[in-house]
């Protein structure tokens, strides 16, 4: 009885998998005769409107069905025209004036006029979600007039030397379909939630926000394609995989075409497989410890310079495989503006016991938490760097694990930030502005301004910085500002990891920009051979 | 009869009253600010006030729990803040996908679980009895989430037979759905390709969700019929010349399983919940993966009304076994 059932069961299991396995494909698919590559991540993106929310997987679903009015491009990334074809700024800075394209339409037919513009840019302020906080401060919705069908005017409150590097973050809508299904006044944000209404080089076809979105490319795209038009992709799909082992099997399988969010040892076994490119590229994320500056031990600036001082920094680049770059500054190399800070933190022992018998802990004897973001294994690693490295000045390091929303909220105020929290910032443009800010007073309480850092005379800098017209004194401020940051030492500045992907080398036209969020990519010029 | 199931239904409400309270006020002591979630990592304090007045989380705590005890009266789960939809739409999305998935894997834990059980107790300390128990302790013991992985890495990695994860290919649209059972949808369509496809997504995930429930029924079906076949009605039925199967199989079997029929509704129960992991680890797109997209963003309304329909769930499986009980044992049904 026992073997026959043996017998029985393996005969069943065979069959199940029999009938099953044939469901499965191997290869990228084709639409008809063109290509359809799948790139996948592990971020959902729950909410496509362009003027509500972005992330890096939002953002790049967004930069496929939309088009701004001008674009990042490149390493080191530069804007270039997009729907606007010509750009001027009066004297003294206040007044935009964008010059469209004559061609430009979106994918119902409808043309992207300066009434399309003027009502994008209104809806993102009126909505007063997501972008809007890179403007509003500064942009009043009527202010912003439609000259005639191909020129928009934008009249700054006062001179916002940032201005032009948020623009390309401001997609067009078009207005007559988000009109066409505004519900209870909403400005049709319900429906801009799991719809489109773009112009951009893709459409949407399919959007599951916790599985997949299946973008396909539009064929007669007004700015064209940048392949042979024999080799445009039919379309691409995003695929969600939250695992990263089940992510790289699916590359490895060629159930995806692009992966990111890959573990350091991911990329070093991927790299080795054949039919297998990985991109290795220097970003722009910046990896700081964040020392709480109002409460607790940390608001000693000699017991902050002296962790500085301790840490050992080549664990940083070892915990990467060597796919990291330290930094020599609160901005990340590719930000204007940046310099080497003379004098930033290295190792040296001497120095940090020097610092140490300054401050109110002579002689240590402190344990400091260290918060990370639970299941974030780089993080992890990096805390248990620093408790090693603190060990010589006697102080112990708590780490602890918590959810990201559990870390943004004990950070929103200085009596329950932890004593070092360990934080990730991309910045959103390439203005110097949108490092800079973070030290400004008015981040305090932001998950990059954890530190609650108060220097009344940095904070007058970066505000003058933002509205100085002439260049050169912008940057020279600039420099003063990181120069006064690091002598404060709000931050342990740590480094700016790479940014990877895994991608088949039958996949042409990744290019890479490091103004782009971590896993994010511009799907527009990719496509394939073979 | 009619007296004890209209008791038992009314505990269920009270014991549902209990769930929402409860639900609530985790959502609420937990140390987090949806609003500032919601509004993004760069917003500034206006815009995260408008999230909160728009989500009336700017309203006293009793006031909140009053509305949305209100909506739930009136079968509104509420909006979900990070997307703005309504969270009870969500759900109907995502359930059946999650139902589906439990059924399967109930069914293959029963089908396999009951005759392991009663082979086990027939060759009782045999290899066979061995056997099953380490098979049944391995079952308990594996965390569903490093199993589910060790079974991507064998099938889908190195073997190639089965897909990684998700629930149908990501180039295959499936067709409106009609009872949105996947399957089932297929085979009433006639469209078997797409029931192999939908086939071969499942079996991984409902392995492992059915792994620990296997395992339990396995065991209290065997220890129960081991019991059961020292009776004396069976010793009476061999010596009546009673055919062996029908001894084991109708008289012994039916007296065991009511031990077995309780572990069912609990394990029901077990598996809607433990799909949060199954389902992360598959990319399944059912109500575990929405609540945990969900709590990694803050967002509790989802959170809520995915935990109020594991807890519903669980209590009309408690009370169908409660049911089946009676229909099984005339005793209770007399009492």
């Amino acid at each position: 009885m026992t073997d026959q059932l043996s017998r029985r069961a393996i005969v069943a299991g065979a069959a199940v998998l029999g009938t099953a396995a044939p469901g499965i494909s191997w290869a990228f698919e084709r639409d008809g005769t063109r290509k359809v590559l799948v790139f996948s991540g592990n971020q959902q993106v729950p909410v496509l409107d362009p003027h509500v929310r972005y992330d890096w997987s939002t953002r790049m679903i967004q930069q496929g069905v939309y088009d701004a009015l001008l674009k990042y491009e490149g390493d080191p990334p530069r804007i270039v025209p997009w729907l606007a074809e010509r750009h001027e700024v009066s004297a003294d800075g206040l007044t935009h004036i964008f010059h469209l394209v004559a061609d430009a339409k979106f994918h119902n037919g409808d043309p992207v006029d300066a009434e399309a513009v003027r009502f994008s840019f209104e809806r993102g302020l009126r909505l007063n979600a997501g972008i809007a906080w890179m403007l509003k401060d500064f942009l009043k919705p009527e202010n912003i007039a439609a000259v005639d069908a191909r020129t928009v005017r934008f009249t700054l409150d006062r001179p916002f030397a940032p201005f032009l590097s948020y623009v390309p973050w401001w997609y067009v809508v078009n207005p007559r379909q988000v009109m066409a299904n505004q519900e209870n006044g909403d400005l049709g944000r319900k429906w801009l939630t799991e719809n489109a209404a773009g112009s951009g080089p893709f459409r949407l076809r399919r959007f599951d926000a916790n599985t997949l979105i299946h973008l396909d490319a539009v064929p007669g795209y007004w700015k064209g394609w940048p392949m042979a038009e024999g080799e445009r992709l039919s379309g691409i799909i995003y695929r969600i995989i939250r695992e990263a082992a089940p992510r790289k099997a699916a590359l490895q399988r060629r159930e995806a075409d692009i992966i990111t969010n890959l573990t350091p040892d991911d990329i070093d076994q991927l790299a080795r497989l054949p039919g297998v490119v990985v991109e290795n590229h220097k970003g722009s994320t910046t990896f700081g410890i964040k020392f709480n500056c109002q409460h607790g031990p940390t608001a000693d600036i000699n017991l902050r310079k002296a962790i500085a001082h301790a840490f050992d920094y080549d664990s940083l680049l070892a915990i990467h495989n060597g796919a990291a770059t330290l930094m020599t500054s609160p901005f990340p190399a590719s930000m204007a503006g940046h310099i080497d800070v003379p004098g930033i933190p290295r190792k040296d022992l001497d120095k940090a016991r020097d610092f140490l018998r300054r401050s109110r802990f002579p002689n240590g004897g402190i344990e400091l938490e260290y918060v990370h973001v639970q299941g974030l294994e780089d993080a992890r690693r990096i805390g248990l760097a620093l408790l090693d490295s603190l060990r010589a000045l006697d102080i112990r390091v708590n780490i602890v694990g918590q959810p990201w929303p559990t870390m943004t909220s004990r950070g929103s105020r200085p009596e329950t930030s932890p004593a070092m929290m360990s934080i990730y910032v991309t910045p959103v443009g390439t203005d110097p502005d949108t490092v800079a800010y973070q030290y400004h007073r008015s981040s305090w309480g932001l998950y990059y301004g954890t530190s609650h850092y108060e220097n009344a005379e940095v904070t007058r800098m970066i505000d003058e910085a933002r509205g100085e017209p002439d260049n050169a004194r912008r940057l020279a401020l600039y420099g003063e500002i990181q120069r006064r940051i690091v002598a404060d030492q709000p931050e342990l500045f740590g480094m700016v990891a790479n940014r990877i992907w895994a991608r088949r080398d039958y996949v042409r036209g990744f290019s890479f920009s490091p103004v782009r969020f971590t896993g994010e990519i511009d799907l527009y010029p990719l496509w394939a051979v073979g | 009869m009619a007296g004890y199931i209209l008791r038992r239904i009314g505990l269920a409400g009270l014991m549902l009253f209990g769930l929402v309270c409860l639900t609530f006020v985790i959502s609420n002591v937990a140390p987090s600010d949806p609003a500032a979630l919601a509004a993004g990592p760069d917003a500034g304090r206006s815009q995260i006030e408008q999230v909160r007045r728009d989500y009336g989380l700017d309203r006293p705590l009793h006031e909140q729990f009053a509305r949305y005890v209100g909506d739930l009266a009136r079968g509104d789960f509420g909006r979900s803040i990070a997307t703005s939809r309504s969270v009870g739409t969500d759900i109907a999305r995502y359930f059946p996908a999650t139902l589906e998935l439990v059924i399967l894997a109930m069914l293959m834990g029963v089908l396999l679980g009951v005759p392991l059980g009663v082979l086990s107790a027939l060759r009782k300390d045999g290899p066979a009895d061995q056997a099953t128990r380490l098979f049944a302790v391995s079952g308990i013991a594996l965390p569903p989430f490093w199993f589910g992985l060790l079974l991507q890495l064998a099938f889908a990695t190195w073997l190639g037979l089965l897909p990684t994860s998700g629930r149908l290919s990501v180039f295959t649209e499936p067709a409106p759905a009609i009872t949105g059972l996947l399957l089932v949808d297929s085979l009433l369509r006639g469209d078997i390709a797409l029931f192999r496809e939908a086939l071969s997504h499942i079996i991984l995930p409902a392995i492992v969700l059915s792994l620990p429930c296997l395992a339990s029924i396995l065991r209290v079906n065997r220890s129960e019929m081991v019991e059961a076949l020292r009776t004396d009605y069976v010793v009476a039925a061999r010596a009546h010349g009673v055919a062996p199967w029908r001894i084991v199989w109708v008289h012994a079997l039916k007296n065991a399983m009511l031990p077995t029929l309780a572990i069912i509704g609990l394990r029901w129960g077990w598996m809607m919940s433990s799909t949060v992991l199954v389902e992360t680890v598959f990319d399944w797109p059912g109500i575990g993966l929405y609540a945990v997209s969900s709590a990694i963003a803050g967002d509790f309304k989802p959170v809520m009304g995915v935990t109020l329909i594991v807890g519903l769930n669980f209590m009309v499986a408690n009370l169908i076994v409660d049911l089946l009980y009676g229909v099984l044992d005339p005793r209770l049904r007399r009492s």
